[in-house]
């Protein structure tokens, strides 16, 4: 549909004779909201660094809208915009100061435009305020601020909405969809919070020890598991010992869990076993799939533990 | 080329927007207004002459003798030997306004300017502390990550950070020069626009103008400023850290000709740095270690500064910025 935006081919990085990132190939398309996890020590925030510039690559090739940042580094880094962990901008001097500065890093960026991602970003009110001032949903604003300032083709965000409030979340989530949808900007996002990552993101690459070890779209999911794939349905009935029994009879395997009871079914056998039940003058509650959450994904695949 | 002069602007809106700077602009000018004040209260100086000038030169000799027979006197008793004494100088200077039928200088503006180029070592504090930040700063701030991700080679921006901290020390020496010409000039009176006075040099009593000498005298003292200056710098570039760097360069600015002397009995003694940093030695003739020739000290202090930016860049451009 759109051209690729930013593209990892076979990305290397030793450091200390350790190798960090172990061959990493992916393509972010333009427009396209790509969600980046991974464990802690996976090397999630080192190819972070080697896309923006931070750190030289040991072996392969980053090319941001097909220009190598390793042999046209000024080009690919016109178009990255990038939070880099967390927003820290200079504290002694006011907002609108600290967006001059970085503005004054590129070529043709009004006060005009400034003004705008101001008001983009909700901060009119305390730009002329020092940063040191601020609370952290202020700094994270004044850091996304930065990075969009010269319009760029790929935006990098370390923790986009750490430090928000509810609203705030709801915002920059919002924000961000627009930049993808309207500015056909390519947007990379890392996160704790992995149902941050589902809400927001169109395809999600899972990294672990340095290497891709899935990647998917998120709104196939639901289309392609419902039909054939078995899926946790909750039954929430009042005669539980009875219903268990019933459903052992059908010789469908049941798990119960305090006064609820899980079984896997595909959506089709879903309406067939309600009959059985309501025939067995069992009273239903409420019957719901419970969707694989990209937590329980997440976790299956990474192994557990902590998650950065 | 503009784009370079956006970052100097950007580096030096971060030094002058912080409060440090103005600190450091305030204890200066105090210290101007001090050394005034000390200077008119002892009354070290005849600020005037009158018409009647060479009768109060004699009279100023007679003070001086008696004032350097006294301390003879004391230092025969505790033998040492002071050689050519202040006093003594000073009639020297007197006796050569008198042969030749100069009336001497009142004190004034420009003299004030001259006096106070001692405070460039303070100037030089200022500049090591500045420069040991600049870098360091960044990297303690975490600002580094939005400044190395931009469209810009790290040369470049090192570059601007470098010239940014050389400009702090010249609009610092612009800052000294007017506060001491200003208050010299309100206090003491306007000496005119090109006046000359007696000086004692290699070659003997000269009378030169006023201004070049103060050009001269605070040429000499930047020699030693802007090598400590980048010595700092690379220490701060190199170690990501600006106590070591400020630290290291004080201790060197000022212990710097200690070492020199601990070691000069040494051959290569005139290859330390600071035995070339003092090259008014040449002018006086009075040179530290034998061998050495202005020639020989400007290689010198070249290949030094060319090092300390050579190593400055290299593990500028080279290092990854690395999570903390």
């Amino acid at each position: 549909m759109s051209q690729i935006a930013l593209e990892l081919k076979d990305v290397k990085k030793t450091i200390s004779k350790k190798e960090i990132i172990k061959g990493l190939s992916f393509n972010v398309k333009q427009g396209e909201v790509y969600g980046f996890i991974g464990p802690n020590g996976a090397g999630k925030t080192t190819t972070i660094r080697m896309i923006v510039g931070l750190m030289k690559l040991s072996d392969g090739d980053i090319k941001v809208l097909g220009k190598s940042i390793q042999s046209d580094y000024s080009e690919a880094a016109k178009n990255i915009g990038a939070i880099v962990e967390n927003p820290e901008l200079y504290p002694f001097m006011s907002g609108w100061k600290n967006l001059i500065h970085f503005a004054n890093m590129y070529e043709g960026i009004s006060k005009d435009r400034i003004r705008e991602v101001v008001k983009l970003v909700g901060l009119e009110k305390v730009i002329n305020d020092k940063v040191k001032k601020y609370s952290l949903g202020m700094r994270q604003r004044l850091g996304i601020a930065q990075a969009i300032l010269h319009k760029p083709s790929v935006l990098i965000l370390d923790e986009p909405t750490n430090g928000l409030d509810p609203a705030g979340i709801r915002e920059i989530r919002q924000y961000i969809k627009d930049l993808a949808v309207k500015e056909n900007v390519a947007v990379i996002i890392s996160s704790h919070l992995l149902s941050e990552i589902e809400l927001i993101c169109d395809r999600i690459g899972i990294i672990k020890h340095g290497e891709l070890i899935s990647e998917r779209s998120v709104n196939d999911q639901d289309d392609s598991k419902s039909e054939e794939t078995k899926q946790k349905v909750l039954l929430d009935v009042e005669q539980v010992d009875h219903a268990e029994g019933i459903l052992k009879e059908l010789e469908i395997p049941v798990n119960r869990e305090g006064g609820q009871l899980f079984v896997e079914l595909t959506r089709q056998e879903v309406p067939g076993i309600v009959k059985q039940l309501v025939n067995k003058d069992i009273a239903i509650y409420t019957v719901a799939t419970t969707k694989v959450t990209l937590e329980d994904e997440f976790l299956e695949l990474t192994g557990g533990n902590v998650i950065e | 080329m503009s784009r370079f002069f956006k970052l100097l602007f950007n580096e030096l809106m971060k030094i002058f927007v912080r409060k440090t700077t103005w600190v450091m602009y305030g204890i200066l000018t105090v210290i101007v207004i001090a050394g005034i004040i000390l200077t008119i209260t002892t009354d070290q100086i005849e600020t005037e002459y009158s018409d009647n000038w060479r009768e109060e030169l004699k009279q100023e000799n007679e003070n001086l003798a008696e004032e350097n027979a006294e301390m003879k006197r004391g230092s025969e008793e505790s033998g040492i030997d002071f050689g050519v004494t202040y006093f003594e100088e000073q009639i020297n200077k007197n006796n050569y306004y008198l042969e030749n039928d100069i009336k001497p200088l009142n004190y004034g503006a420009w003299q004030h300017v001259l006096d106070n180029a001692g405070l460039v070592s303070l100037i030089s504090l200022f500049t090591i502390i500045i420069g040991s930040g600049i870098v360091s700063s960044e990297f303690r701030w975490g600002t580094i990550k939005l400044l190395l991700i931009r469209p810009v080679s790290r040369t470049m921006i090192l570059a601007s950070k470098f010239v940014a901290v050389l400009l702090f020390a010249l609009f610092t020496l612009i800052f000294l020069w007017i506060v001491s010409f200003i208050s010299g000039a309100i206090v003491f009176g306007f000496e005119g626009f090109n006046p000359s006075i007696v000086l004692q040099k290699a070659e003997g009593l000269v009378y030169v103008p006023l201004v070049g000498e103060v050009l001269t005298e605070y040429g000499y003292n930047l020699v030693n400023l802007v090598m400590m200056t980048t010595f700092a710098f690379m220490i701060s570039t190199i170690f990501r850290n600006s106590s070591i760097a400020i630290g290291l360069g004080i201790f060197l600015m000022m212990g710097g000709n200690m070492v020199v002397q601990i070691f000069s009995e040494y051959d290569w003694a005139k290859f330390i740095l600071f035995a070339n940093t003092n090259l008014r030695q040449y002018e006086t003739g009075n040179v530290w270690i034998d061998g050495m020739t202005l020639g020989f000290s400007i290689t010198m202090l070249i290949i030094y500064f060319v090092v300390f930016i050579v190593l400055s860049w290299v593990f500028f451009n080279k290092r990854d910025v690395a999570g903390q």
